[in-house]
């Protein structure tokens, strides 16, 4: 009785293992794609908006905080991947 | 997270919930059906057998409720009492630093004023001390030329004088000498002819020889 | 090998009670109050005809900030007198995130998600009262949704866009960038500082040197940490300012 107790818990353990091991995988994913086009948006924007400030230094305080809002509003997607990879991992 | 739980439990759960339930807030588990339910996605089954500790994203009333009220007592403070304050001490500040710079710029115009005024008296006064110069050297002039003038003046007389006397002198001595050579001569030649010459032919031979030697 | 063994996430995240109902993330908020207060009351104590030194420098070179920096930069002059708002945001969320690098505290207030969901509702409420209170609740409405200049035809388009991003993108990338800021900082510091202590008590004693590198590592995040505090803070406000300016203001 107490052997079949253990075989039903073993599997029990073994598919919460595989639905557990899909949700790191997917966290994984889901973290390692949202990466991607936020980290090319920011070097975009950084790298112009260098450029800008090379071209018309007068005018880089202005820039300057432009970029801090463009990266802000960048940074948010790759942010909402990083919570979304929590949820799916721990939650 | 769950999963490390779940495998290590395997045969005996209530170790595992209590490790749990000792690292995580004791609170919380009071908290579940609030923050659950604001939990959008579900939980499934883990949740429900583990009993596991809430999702980490969830947020929690007693943090909400102190964040908020930590800020709006910070907000109505800073809004009505401390934020005027110090910005009526920077208000009068930079109110009184722009009286002092527009004072210093009057003060400034001021002295550029007097500087220029000064300048200008400096100059007037100059001129005149170039002026009163120039006369008293103009004075000066006049009254040395008129001294050298009176000077050389005095020396010619003084010389004319000499030379008239000196040249009476020398009229004297060449009539004495005339007239002593005549004699002579006159002498002379009544020793050798035995009688006396004419005096005037004398006279003009010796005075023609002495012209002749003094034109030499 | 190593014993490494990450803990469980809620433990690095969920604090005891301190007593009944005050916790860690309350203690956070509540001394990032009072700091704030007693740099201000200080500050307003010391005489304000001198040049300003020590406490009162500090005060009135964070105002400056907030009125240089953010007000006069997105709302123009009209918007100073949101500046104590903003001053009190920005002082609060940098507070808040500072702990993160203080020891002993080594926690971000705003790596919980019910302050930044609350600074952000409040905000959220805020833009859209002030939007309703300058254009009226149709003005408002119409000058979100239907930006001027645009073909008519593409309102089909604009609108459910518009109507997404400003009431609902709008506090919700608020909260999570803050959120989500601070929570990656302070899992980034959990994992090497476990790390390297890992390396540094490895039963094999080749691993030991290597611990140097995540602890450099845990040295520079911590340093990026300080950075990653007050941008944060600062970009909350601006777009807090950006949006209630915006909400004050459209373009015309």
């Amino acid at each position: 009785m107490e052997a079949i107790a253990h075989l039903i818990a073993a599997a029990e353990a073994t598919a919460a293992d595989e639905k557990n091991a899909n949700a790191a995988m997917s966290a994984g994913f889901a973290y390692g794609l949202a990466a991607i086009g936020p980290g090319i948006g920011i070097g975009y924007l950084v790298g112009k908006s260098v450029e800008a400030m090379a071209r018309q230094p007068e005018a880089a305080g202005m820039v300057r905080t432009t970029m801090f809002l463009g990266i802000a509003f960048t940074e948010a997607l790759a942010l909402i991947g990083f919570v979304v990879f929590i949820l799916l991992k721990f939650a | 997270m769950l999963t490390a739980i779940v495998t290590q439990s395997n045969g005996r759960i209530v170790n595992v919930r209590l490790a749990a339930s000792d690292t995580t807030d004791t609170t919380v588990v009071g908290e579940e059906a609030t923050t659950l339910a604001a939990a959008p996605s579900a939980e499934g089954e883990t949740t429900a057998e583990t009993k596991t500790a809430p999702n980490p994203i969830a947020p929690e009333t007693k943090e909400l409720a102190w964040a908020a009220g930590s800020f709006i007592v910070l907000f109505v403070l800073m809004r009505f009492f401390l934020f005027p304050k110090l910005k009526q001490g920077m208000d009068a500040r930079y109110a009184g630093i722009r009286g002092d710079i527009e004072g210093a710029d009057r003060t400034k115009a001021d002295a550029r004023g007097e500087v220029a005024e000064y300048e200008r008296a400096l100059e007037a006064v100059r001129a005149e001390a170039a002026a009163r110069v120039d006369k008293a050297r103009q004075t000066v002039d006049a009254e040395r030329q008129a001294k050298l003038a009176e000077v050389n003046a005095r020396i010619a007389a003084k010389r004319a004088e000499a030379e008239a006397e000196n040249a009476a002198a020398r009229a004297a001595v060449r009539d004495q000498v005339a007239v002593a050579v005549s004699q002579v001569a006159s002498r002379a030649a009544e020793l050798a002819t035995g009688r006396a010459p004419d005096a005037a032919t004398v006279q003009s031979a010796v005075s023609a020889a002495m012209e002749s030697a003094g034109s030499r | 090998m190593i014993a490494l063994e990450f803990p469980e996430i809620n433990s690095i995240l969920r604090w005891k009670d301190i007593f009944p109902g005050f916790n860690k993330i309350a203690l956070i908020a509540v001394l990032a109050t009072l700091i704030s207060v007693v740099i201000f009351l200080l500050a307003a104590r010391k005489d304000h005809s001198t040049a300003p030194k020590g406490v009162r420098n500090l005060a009135e070179t964070i105002v400056e900030f907030i009125e240089n920096g953010v007000v006069m930069q997105t709302m123009g002059k009209e918007g100073l007198p949101w500046t104590p708002f903003l001053l009190t945001m920005f002082l609060f969320i940098y507070l808040c995130n500072v702990p993160g690098i203080i020891p002993f505290l080594q926690m971000p207030a705003t790596a919980r998600m019910a302050v930044p969901m609350f600074l952000a509702l409040m905000v959220w409420v805020i833009y859209n009262g002030v939007g309703i209170k300058h254009q009226g609740l149709g003005g408002y409405l119409k000058s979100t949704l239907f930006p001027p200049g645009v073909p008519k035809a593409l309102y089909v388009l604009v609108t459910p866009i518009e109507f997404i991003s400003a009431i609902i993108v709008r506090p919700f990338s608020l909260a999570v960038r803050l959120f989500a800021n601070m929570m990656a900082g302070h899992i980034l510091l959990v994992t090497f500082a476990l790390l390297s202590e890992a390396l540094f008590q490895a039963k094999d004693k080749v691993l030991i040197p290597v611990g140097i590198l995540p602890f450099v590592m845990l040295i520079f995040l911590t340093s990026f940490e300080v950075l990653v505090a007050f941008l944060q803070a600062y970009i909350f406000a601006m777009l807090t300012a950006v949006y209630i300016g915006g909400a004050a203001h459209p373009e015309h």
